[in-house]
């Protein structure tokens, strides 16, 4: 086993730390290459019609950001991180919640209760043509596409960047945990990616 | 207690609650490694998830969503809960690992017995 | 004694309480991935068989009649816990191990049995699994009143998110403050300003 392992080396502290080596395996790339448009588009349909079938926003999102989580393992994270500015992640997540809670808190400056969607007639009725009950539908979609998935998703994919530069942001020269990519292949996006570990070095 | 294997094997699913509840408690207890105990916890809510589940699910009954005149359905409420608690509980994960990530920088072990003498001579 | 009824075919729908071969062997899966992550003295072990344990929760959840909640649970559980519990292990350390299974904490089994003992004596005051006369499913107040409206008041047909949207929106948005909480707290923890570079 000692072959697997990460090599390790004692930096100043004494402490030894994991050095991950990224291996780039043509397997992992070619399928996710295949697979994210198809996996993109299963969660922009679960999203999309979270009223109809089961689904949603929570599903939807975790399904889009699984999508930037293959792409990472699949060219590396620090490629990623570069591709991803940090900007869409944090408007992701933000834009989410300032949907979520606009949509949630006008009517109560409008004289109703919260997340009353129906308030919203007067004001977008003849704007927008829609009858007063419709607007529950439509508020609905908006508040799970716009607020749910939106907050889900820039929030997952930034945690995944969070937790893969870890403490040390500056001093990384290497790509960080992609050598975990050839182990977790085997485990996310479950039925995606068809490897065995990728190759090692 | 003369009923038991009755009451086990209509009541099948809560007695699985308790033992996955059980197994994540004893991996949050017993195993050393922070990480492990992370992974038990996320057991344990598991099962809990399993018992709301559970508990809205009727014989013969389809999932919640209404079509005309379909047959009867499971009750949805139980699964709103459940949805919102999934995602609360990766959330609490992430930012459980993100603090064994900053442990493991300052005091360089994982082990929750060597952190703890480490702490207590501090 | 109440025998319990098997269904000949498993996968129709029972037509009496009890258990079918299709639950019992994914309570028998479900039971053993989750003995196994207890039991691996390897970390990676562990986190790959916990994966595996998701998965069967997640067929288990599909199996109730809850598509939803198995759709997140095979995403959220499955796919990105698994995601963060190995981005960790990479990030700290996978320690080495000379044995398979780790030493059985024997005190830790008594209070673990102990908890089993406490909450199983309350499993006769369960209705039993799918009853329709369980409160749950009989209360025309809360279930039946949203199972017969949500259509008409909201226009989905999806219950569950009609209830999640619409009817409890307030928990929603409960919940999606702290996700956002959430990411926000992980940078804190790690002494970051930005999420990526």
């Amino acid at each position: 086993m000692s072959s697997d392992r990460l090599d390790s080396t004692n930096d100043d502290t004494g402490v030894a730390r994991q050095r991950p080596i990224y291996s780039e395996s043509q397997v992992i790339m070619t399928t996710v290459k295949a697979v994210i448009p198809f996996v993109l588009t299963y969660g922009l349909f679960i999203t999309f019609h979270g009223t109809s079938s089961p689904g949603g926003g929570f599903q939807g999102g975790a399904l889009i950001a699984s999508v930037v989580l293959m792409i990472a393992f699949a060219f590396g994270i620090e490629s990623t991180r570069k591709w991803l500015s940090n900007t869409l992640v944090v408007v992701l997540a933000t834009l989410g919640v300032a949907i979520f809670a606009g949509i949630a808190l006008v009517p109560m400056l409008l004289g109703a209760n919260f997340l009353e969607y129906t308030a919203y007639y007067p004001l977008l009725g003849d704007a927008l043509g829609l009858k007063r009950y419709e607007f529950v539908k439509y508020g609905m979609e908006a508040v799970e596409i716009g607020g749910i998935a939106f907050i889900v998703a820039g929030v997952l994919m930034g945690l995944f960047f969070a937790l893969a530069a870890g403490m040390t942001p500056t001093s990384e020269t290497n790509t960080v945990g992609d050598d975990v990519g050839t182990n977790a292949s085997d485990n996310t996006s479950d039925a995606d990616d068809a490897t065995d570990g990728g190759d090692r070095p | 207690m003369t009923d038991f294997l009755g009451v086990v094997t209509t009541r099948h699913a809560y007695a699985l609650f308790v033992l996955l509840s059980a197994i994540g408690l004893y991996m949050m207890i017993a195993n050393e490694n922070l990480v492990k105990k992370i992974i038990g916890l996320n057991m344990f809510q598991t099962g809990v998830f399993l018992f709301f589940v559970t508990s809205a699910y009727r014989i013969g009954g389809a999932a919640p969503v209404v079509v005309e005149g379909g047959s009867p359905y499971v009750s949805p409420l139980p699964q709103v809960i459940v949805l919102t608690a999934i995602v609360v509980g990766i959330s609490l994960t992430a930012v459980g690992l993100a603090l064994i990530i900053r442990l493991y920088s300052e005091y360089g072990t994982l082990r929750a017995d060597a952190l703890r003498e480490v702490v207590g001579d501090e | 004694m109440s025998v319990a009824t098997l269904s000949v075919t498993a996968l129709l729908p029972l037509q009496s309480v009890g258990i079918t071969p299709l639950e019992a062997s994914l309570f028998v899966f479900v039971l053993i991935t989750a003995v196994l992550t207890a039991l691996f003295r390897d970390v990676l072990a562990s986190i790959v068989v916990f994966a595996a344990y998701s998965l069967g929760l997640a067929v288990l959840y599909t199996f109730y009649r809850a598509p939803d909640v198995g759709l997140t649970e095979a995403a959220i559980g499955a796919g990105v816990t698994t995601v963060f519990l190995l981005l960790t292990i990479a990030k700290t350390t996978r320690p080495a191990t000379d044995a398979r299974f780790e030493a059985i904490n024997w005190p830790a089994v008594g209070i673990c049995g102990l908890f089993v003992l406490v909450v199983g004596v309350t499993l006769p005051a369960f209705p039993a699994v799918g009853d329709p006369a369980s409160p749950i499913l009989a209360n025309a107040d809360v279930t039946g009143y949203y199972l017969a409206n949500a259509y008409d008041e909201t226009g989905a047909e999806n219950a569950v998110t009609a209830v999640l949207a619409a009817y409890r929106g307030f928990d929603t948005f409960g919940e999606a403050i702290v996700v956002f909480a959430a990411g926000i707290a992980s940078l804190l923890v790690l002494g970051r300003e930005v999420f990526t570079a």
